[in-house]
């Protein structure tokens, strides 16, 4: 089976390392980016299977990343997970809206980032 | 024929094996009822014959044969419903224990993944505690494992200087709110004093103005209480704290306030 490529966009170094050491459990490539910028720059250049992406980053936040992936052929079709704090309906609508194909919220759960990673991966 | 001693049939899906017994369950009835039916029509009183003449009597003999071997059939067809019925029994039985041994898995994974991460939180607190360049990343790094692993947007850190909490660091919080902490009542002082935590719903009430606290984690160094980690409202989505946070706080209460008190820019400082 073809090893899934993951990029995670957090401004966040505690986020990043988290993330990295639930995702490695499952053999996933993993790059990283470390704002909404550099998220969609990584994303035209990497290519990857799937995206998590942080909501408030500085440069540019990830609504607004998530738009502009979307915009782009051919990044328009990477699932797109939003990582946020705010769980509540307005902010997960906001997300849906930029594009986003699912939500987790931090904490973040290894079990139910894994499960939605799978998920999205179709696995 | 008894199964025990047999091998346990390789496992089949539940509802398979439901289909199939029905169906089986479905053909017997229907033959046993044919047979029931065969059985009533040849056993009805015929028509009294004015004479029995010889071929009346030869097929009257038949119809006997007949009646017989319809009804060993039906004995037979008895013992393999009755022996169908044992099969299914036992099946269900087999079913509800992959069932039960499926949901023990189930159950196991996910305890297993929730100490994983909260192993893997432990890790990454200690990482980004230890791995901080300077004093001002160290408080960078308490502030983000609050938010991102406790779950919290609302906490202060203090130390004690010459004797009294001072405020470091604050983030989400009105200032007001710390005004207790830094007259040295409430507690948060009272974590500064005691070296004990104070964890909302446990132990001593929080003081005035600290309704919001959820938790004062004492930061300790080599000589004592170095300074203390106040966490306020939690995320709204998060319910309350459980048994990772409070393993996230004693590695905070052990380690924040070396790594603190490491970074101090003092000349000639040895711990």
């Amino acid at each position: 089976m073809d090893r899934k490529k993951i990029l995670l966009v957090d401004d966040s170094s505690t986020v990043l390392l988290m993330e990295r050491m639930i995702l490695s459990k499952s053999e996933y490539d993993v790059v990283t980016a470390k704002d909404g910028q550099e998220g969609v720059e990584k994303a035209l250049a990497e290519r990857p299977d799937l995206i998590l992406m942080d909501v408030v980053m500085p440069r540019m936040d990830g609504y607004e990343a998530c738009r502009r992936i979307r915009a782009q052929e051919d990044t328009k079709g990477i699932p797109v997970i939003m990582v946020t704090t705010r769980g509540e309906l307005q902010s997960v609508e906001t997300g849906y809206a930029s594009g986003c194909t699912d939500y987790v919220t931090k904490p973040i759960n290894g079990l139910e980032l894994l499960a939605k990673v799978k998920s999205c991966l179709g696995q | 024929m008894s199964d025990a001693g047999k091998p346990a049939p390789a496992p089949e899906p539940a509802h398979d094996r439901g289909r199939e017994l029905r169906e089986v369950n479905e053909r017997l009835r229907e033959l046993v009822a044919s047979l029931r039916s065969e059985k009533d029509r040849l056993g009805e009183p015929r028509p009294a014959a004015p004479t029995a003449p010889p071929p009346a009597a030869r097929a009257g003999e038949g119809a006997d044969v007949d009646r017989k071997r319809l009804e060993a059939e039906l004995a037979l067809a008895h013992e393999a419903v009755a022996h169908a019925q044992v099969e299914r029994d036992r099946l269900r039985a087999r079913t509800s224990e992959l069932e039960a041994e499926n949901q023990r898995l189930s159950d196991d994974y996910v305890a297993l993944q929730e100490r994983s991460t909260a192993l893997t939180q432990l890790y990454v607190a200690l990482e980004r505690l230890h791995g901080a360049a300077s004093r001002a990343e160290a408080l960078a790094a308490i502030q983000e494992i609050v938010i991102n692993l406790v779950g919290s947007e609302e906490l202060a850190v203090f130390e004690r200087r010459n004797g009294v909490l001072a405020l470091v660091h604050a983030f989400g919080v009105a200032p007001r709110v710390l005004d207790a902490a830094t007259a040295g009542e409430g507690a948060i002082a009272r974590a500064a004093a005691t070296g004990s935590a104070y964890v909302a719903g446990r132990g001593a009430p929080a003081g005035p103005g600290e309704e919001d606290l959820t938790a004062a984690i004492p930061l300790r160094a080599w000589d004592g209480v170095q300074g203390v980690l106040a966490i306020f409202r939690l995320l709204g989505h998060k319910p309350g704290l459980d048994e990772g946070d409070h393993a996230v706080f004693e590695l905070l209460s052990a380690h924040a306030g070396v790594a603190l008190r490491l970074r101090e820019p003092r000349a000639g400082f040895t711990p």
